[in-house]
C-alpha cells in the first residue's frame, strides 16, 4: 500500500456542487507529488483535506496505513507551506521557525540546533534575530518552508508557495524546493496551476479539472503522451487540423488512421519547416503562406496557413536567417509520430492503422 | 440542535445585552413620548410640539447650528486639508497635533475659553473696550457656531486630508496633458474625488453639532436647540415634563438619523484611489503665497486649540474665591486636592470600568461577529449607529425612562452611568476588533494549527498578540470618550456619582472659573496621555479618531 493514499474524495458544496469528485491518488514516500490544473479545479479543497483544514463529504484518506480522517488537524503532524506565507509578523524568524518544536516538547539546545540547521537550508541564517514584516515575499516563503520543514513532518504540502513572487524568484526558490525536499525525503504534495513549474519540480504530476483525475504520471508522460486533449492544451499548445481531404491525405501519407477520431492536432515544436529543395526521407509536407512571424529569442513562432488550417510553427534557436516575410510560402514537415488523435470525449486515442 | 458551546452563551448575551440596554430605553422614549402625564396614551405631545413656537424655534435652530457647523467646519477644514496636504507647511505635525487637540477637548471647555476671552467680563472684550471699540458679547447663535466650527473642523480637515493625498497624481497629470489650467484641474479631477471625503466628513461636524448640550447651554443665552429643550423639560425644578422630553428625544433621534444614514452613505462612497506609486507632491510656495497659507493654517488650527490653551493658562491664575487676581498660583489645583478629589475620583473609576467592560465584551463580540458569519451584522451596523443617532442627552433621557421604575432600577448609581458610557462606545470596539480579525489571513492560524497547535492555541499565540495593540489603543480612544462625557451623565448624575465634565459645567455657570480651568486641564492631561498611548501601539492614525 502507498504511504499516502486518498481513495474515491468527495467534496461537496452546498446543494449540488462537488469540488472533488470521485479523487484517487496514491504518493509514496520522499516523493514530490504535484497537484497541477486551473484555477478552480479543486487542488486546494484536495489538499486542505489531508491536512484536515475541511472534512471529506466523503472518501477515504490513509497515511502510513492509518485512518487520517478522524485525526484532528493539530496532531497530523503535516507541514504546510501557503500561498501567502502566512509567517507570524509579531515572531522574529528564530521564533518562527521554532513555533513548531515547542509543543513537540524538543529541548532548547536542540530547538537552537535544528532552527539553526533549517535557517542555514533556506539560506536565512543572517537574519535569524529579524522581524519579517519588513522582509521580501522571498525571504517571508524561506521562512514559512524552514518553519514546515523543521518538525521533520510526515507529510508535507505546498499549495501555490511561490504565485505570489516575481518570475526570476519563482525559478530560483523552485529548484532550492526541489533540492532541499530530495535533501530532506519528505513526502510533498505541491499545488500550481503553472505547468511549467510542475514539469520542473515534479517526481510525478496529478492534472486535475473540475473536481476529476485527467491524468497521473511523470513530467514526460504528461507532457510527452498526454491521455486527453485538457492535459494536451493545459500542459503546452496544441494546433488542431482542420478535417477534410488534405487531412485524409496527409494522414494516408504518414499512415496514419483512427476510427473513432474526432479531432486531431500538433504540437507546434513537433513541426520543423522544409529547407528550400532538400529531400525528405519521411513525414507529409503541407505548404502555406506565412501569415505572422513572432521573434521570442530562444524560439520564433511562424503562422502558417495551410489547407489543414492554420498551424504555427516553433522554430528553436532562430537565426537571423530564420526570419520569414508575411506572405512568404513555406514548407512544413510533420513526422508520423507529431499527430495525436482525441475520440468524442476529448480522450487520446492510438493513431496507428 | 445546536450545540451549546461557548459562543452560542455568547451569542445569547449578546442578544440579552442590547435588548436590555438598547431596546428597552429606546422603546421606554418611544412609549413615554405616546402617554401623557396621568398615563393615558395620547399624541397629544406630538401634536403639541408640532403646535408651540417655542418648539419649532428649537427645531429651526438645531438646524441652523447643524449646517451652520457644517459650514464652518468645512471652511476651515478643507482651507487646511488643502494646505498641509499640497504645500510644505513648516511644522506640519505640530498642526496635526493642533487639531488633535481640539478634537480630544470637550466641547464645552470650547464655549468656557469663548466666554474668558469675549464674554460679558471677557478679556479681550474688556481690552477693546479701553481702547475704544465696542464689541457685542459672543452669546448667542454667532458665539455657538464659531465654537462648532472652530470644535468639528477636524473632522473635515483628517477625512480630507486622507483623500486628498490619495489622489493619484497620475490624473492629474493627465489632466495637465490634455491642457487643463491649474483652476480647471482642480475643479474637474481633485474636487470631485475628495467630495464624499468632504461631505463625510461635513456631515459627521452637523451629527456632533445636533447631538452638542454644552455649547448651547453655555452660549446660547436663550437661544435654544433641540438637546436644551430636552434637557431643560426633564430637568424642571417645577413642571418637569417628561413625555414631553421623551417627544423631543424622538424627534431628535430622527433628524440624527437621516444624517447618520447620509453621511454612512456618502462614507461608503470615500474609497481612495489609492496609488502608492504617484503620491501627490508637496509644493514649496514662494513669497506673500507662502506667508498666506501659513498664517491660515496656524490661525484655524490655534483657534481651534484655544480653548486648551486658555484653560491651562487660567487654571494656573490666582484667584480669591471665584475671581481672578494678577498673577500665578496652584490654588485652583489645590481646590480640586482639597473638595473635589470625589469627582476625580468618580471619572476616573466610573471611566475605566466602562473601558474594561467596553474592551472585554467588544472584543468577544468581535470575535464571535468576523469568526461566526451568522450572526446578525444588519443588526450590528445598527447598534453601531447609537453613538450618532442617540445623542448624549437622549441616551440619558432614555436611560431613566427605561431604569426609573420596572425590573430594573438603576437611577442614582454608578452603574447607570457606566452602562450609558459602555453602549455608546461598544459598538465602536466590536466593529474595529471584527474588521482587524478579517484583516488577519486565517491561513496564520492553520499554519499554527499544522505546526501542532489546538485551534483554541493558535487563537491564544498568533491571533490574540496579533490584535491586542489594536484593542489597547481602541480602549484608550474610548477612554477619552468616556472620561469627556457631560450630557448623558448630566441627567443621570446624583451628588455622589458626580463627574468631572459635570462639575466643570456647573463650575462655569457658578462662574468659578478657576476652578473649572484646573478641572479642564487634569481632563486634558488624562485625554492626552490615552491619545499618547493609543498612537504608540497603534501608530500615529488621526483617523482613528474620528
Ligand atoms: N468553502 C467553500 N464553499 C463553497 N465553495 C467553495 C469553498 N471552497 C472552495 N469552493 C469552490 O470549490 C472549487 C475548488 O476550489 P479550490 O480547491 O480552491 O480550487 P483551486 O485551488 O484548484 O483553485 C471552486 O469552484 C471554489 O469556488
Ligand atoms: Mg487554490
Amino acid at each position: 500500500m502507498s504511504y499516502l493514499s486518498v481513495n474515491n474524495a468527495t467534496k461537496q458544496f452546498g446543494e449540488s456542487f462537488k469540488a472533488l469528485n470521485g479523487i484517487s491518488v496514491a504518493v509514496e514516500r520522499g516523493e514530490f507529488f504535484t497537484l497541477l490544473g486551473p484555477s478552480g479545479c479543486g487542488k486546494t479543497t484536495l489538499l486542505r483535506s489531508i491536512a484536515g483544514f475541511n472534512d471529506l463529504t466523503s472518501g477515504e484518506i490513509t497515511l502510513g496505513g492509518a485512518n487520517l480522517r478522524v485525526v484532528p488537524p493539530h496532531q497530523r503532524d503535516i507541514g504546510m507551506v501557503f500561498q501567502d506565507y502566512a509567517v507570524f509578523p509579531h515572531l522574529s524568524v528564530f521564533d518562527n521557525v521554532a513555533f513548531g518544536l515547542k509543543p513537540r516538547k524538543v529541548s532548547a539546545e536542540a530547538i537552537k540546533a535544528r532552527v539553526a540547521e533549517a535557517l542555514a537550508a533556506v539560506r536565512l541564517d543572517a537574519m535569524a534575530d529579524r522581524l519579517p514584516a519588513a522582509m521580501s515575499g522571498g525571504q517571508q516563503q524561506r521562512i514559512g518552508l524552514a518553519r514546515a520543514m523543521v518538525i521533520n513532518p510526515q507529510l508535507l504540502l505546498m499549495d501555490e508557495p511561490l504565485s505570489n513572487l516575481d518570475a526570476k524568484l519563482r525559478i530560483e526558490l523552485r529548484e532550492e524546493i526541489r533540492d532541499i525536499q530530495k535533501q530532506v525525503n519528505i513526502a510533498t504534495i505541491y499545488v500550481t496551476h503553472d505547468q511549467e513549474e510542475a514539469l520542473a519540480i515534479s517526481d510525478r504530476i496529478c492534472v486535475m479539472n473540475a473536481g476529476r483525475i485527467e491524468q497521473i504520471g511523470t513530467p514526460q508522460e504528461i507532457y510527452g503522451n498526454p491521455q486527453t486533449q485538457f492535459v494536451a492544451t493545459f500542459v503546452g499548445t496544441l494546433n488542431f487540423l482542420n478535417a477534410g481531404a488534405a487531412l485524409d491525405a496527409m494522414l494516408g501519407q504518414l499512415n496514419l488512421s483512427a476510427a473513432a477520431a474526432k479531432s486531431w492536432a500538433v504540437r507546434p515544436e513537433h513541426l520543423d519547416l522544409l529547407v528550400d529543395g532538400a529531400p525528405t526521407s519521411d513525414g507529409a509536407t503541407l505548404s502555406g503562406m506565412v501569415s505572422k512571424f513572432t521573434y521570442l529569442g530562444r524560439e520564433a513562432h511562424l503562422q502558417v496557413e495551410t489547407e489543414v488550417g492554420r498551424l504555427v510553427v516553433q522554430l528553436a534557436n532562430p537565426g537571423m536567417a530564420a526570419t520569414k516575410a508575411v506572405g512568404e510560402t513555406v514548407s512544413i514537415n510533420v513526422q508520423p509520430s507529431a499527430p495525436m488523435a482525441f475520440d468524442a470525449e476529448g480522450r487520446r486515442i492510438s493513431s496507428k492503422g | 440542535m445546536p450545540r451549546f458551546n461557548f459562543w452560542t452563551v455568547v451569542m445569547i448575551l449578546t442578544w440579552v445585552m442590547l435588548f436590555v440596554l438598547l431596546f428597552i430605553p429606546v422603546g421606554s422614549v418611544l412609549v413615554s413620548s405616546l402617554y401623557d402625564q396621568s398615563g393615558n396614551p395620547t399624541i397629544a405631545n406630538y401634536l403639541k410640539f408640532l403646535g408651540e413656537p417655542r418648539f419649532h424655534q428649537a427645531f429651526i435652530n438645531t438646524l441652523v447650528v447643524g449646517f451652520g457647523g457644517l459650514i464652518g467646519a468645512l471652511l476651515l477644514g478643507s482651507i487646511m486639508a488643502f494646505c498641509v496636504s499640497r504645500f510644505v507647511i513648516g511644522g506640519g505635525r505640530f498642526v496635526s497635533l493642533l487639531a488633535i487637540l481640539a478634537l480630544v477637548s470637550p466641547p464645552f471647555i470650547g464655549a468656557y475659553s469663548w466666554i474668558v476671552l469675549f464674554g460679558a467680563g471677557g478679556v479681550v472684550r474688556g481690552f477693546l473696550r479701553d481702547m475704544g471699540v465696542n464689541m457685542p458679547p459672543i452669546y448667542g447663535v454667532g458665539g455657538i457656531l464659531i465654537v462648532f466650527s472652530l470644535k468639528f473642523y477636524p473632522y473635515v480637515y483628517l477625512m480630507v486630508s486622507g483623500a486628498l493625498s490619495n489622489v493619484n497624481r497620475s490624473l492629474e497629470e493627465a489632466a495637465e496633458g490634455l491642457g487643463l489650467t491649474p483652476l480647471q484641474r482642480t475643479f474637474k479631477i481633485s474636487f470631485p474625488m475628495v467630495f464624499p471625503a468632504l461631505t463625510a466628513g461635513g456631515l459627521l461636524a452637523l451629527i456632533h453639532a445636533i447631538a452638542d448640550f454644552g455649547t448651547p447651554r453655555l452660549l446660547g443665552r436663550g437661544y435654544n436647540v433641540l438637546a436644551t429643550e430636552a434637557f431643560t423639560l426633564y430637568s424642571a425644578e417645577v413642571g418637569s415634563n417628561m413625555s414631553m422630553a421623551t417627544t423631543i428625544s424622538v424627534v431628535l433621534i430622527l433628524v440624527s438619523m437621516v444624517f447618520v444614514l447620509l453621511q454612512r452613505y456618502m462614507s461608503r462612497r470615500n474609497v481612495y484611489h489609492g496609488n502608492m506609486i504617484n503620491k501627490p507632491v508637496r509644493i514649496k510656495l514662494k513669497g506673500w503665497r507662502n506667508v498666506l497659507a501659513h498664517v491660515a493654517v496656524y490661525f484655524i488650527g490655534l483657534s481651534g486649540a484655544m480653548p486648551v490653551i486658555i484653560s491651562v493658562i487660567y487654571s494656573f491664575r490666582k484667584t480669591s474665591g471665584p475671581v481672578f487676581q494678577s498673577g500665578f498660583a496652584l490654588q485652583s489645583y489645590e481646590r480640586i486636592l482639597f473638595n473635589l478629589g470625589d469627582v476625580v475620583r468618580n471619572s476616573l473609576t466610573f471611566s475605566l470600568t466602562a473601558v474594561a467592560l467596553i474592551v472585554i465584551v467588544g472584543t468577544v463580540v468581535g470575535v464571535l461577529v468576523a469568526r461566526r458569519t451568522n450572526f446578525n451584522t444588519a443588526l450590528l451596523d445598527g447598534a453601531f449607529m447609537v453613538p450618532y443617532v442617540m445623542p448624549g442627552i437622549v441616551i440619558g433621557i432614555a436611560f431613566i425612562a427605561a431604569f426609573n421604575t420596572g425590573p430594573i432600577v438603576l437611577t442614582g448609581t454608578a452603574t447607570i452611568i457606566i452602562l450609558s458610557v459602555f453602549i455608546r462606545r461598544l459598538p465602536y470596539t466590536v466593529r474595529t476588533t471584527a474588521s482587524s480579525l478579517r484583516q488577519i489571513s486565517p491561513s496564520m492560524e492553520e499554519a499554527a494549527i499544522s505546526l501542532g497547535y489546538s485551534p483554541f492555541q493558535a487563537f491564544l499565540r498568533i491571533t490574540v498578540p496579533l490584535i491586542v495593540p489594536g484593542i489597547i489603543a481602541g480602549g484608550m480612544l474610548s477612554f477619552v470618550t468616556a472620561i469627556n462625557e457631560l450630557s448623558s451623565s448630566l441627567v443621570l448624575y446624583v451628588g455622589s456619582t458626580m463627574t468631572m465634565p459635570v462639575r466643570i459645567y456647573l463650575l462655569i455657570l457658578d462662574g468659578d472659573f478657576g476652578t473649572a480651568a484646573a478641572l479642564s486641564t487634569v481632563l486634558l492631561v488624562l485625554s492626552g496621555g490615552a491619545v499618547y498611548i493609543a498612537f504608540r501601539f497603534m501608530g500615529r492614525n488621526e483617523q482613528a479618531l474620528l
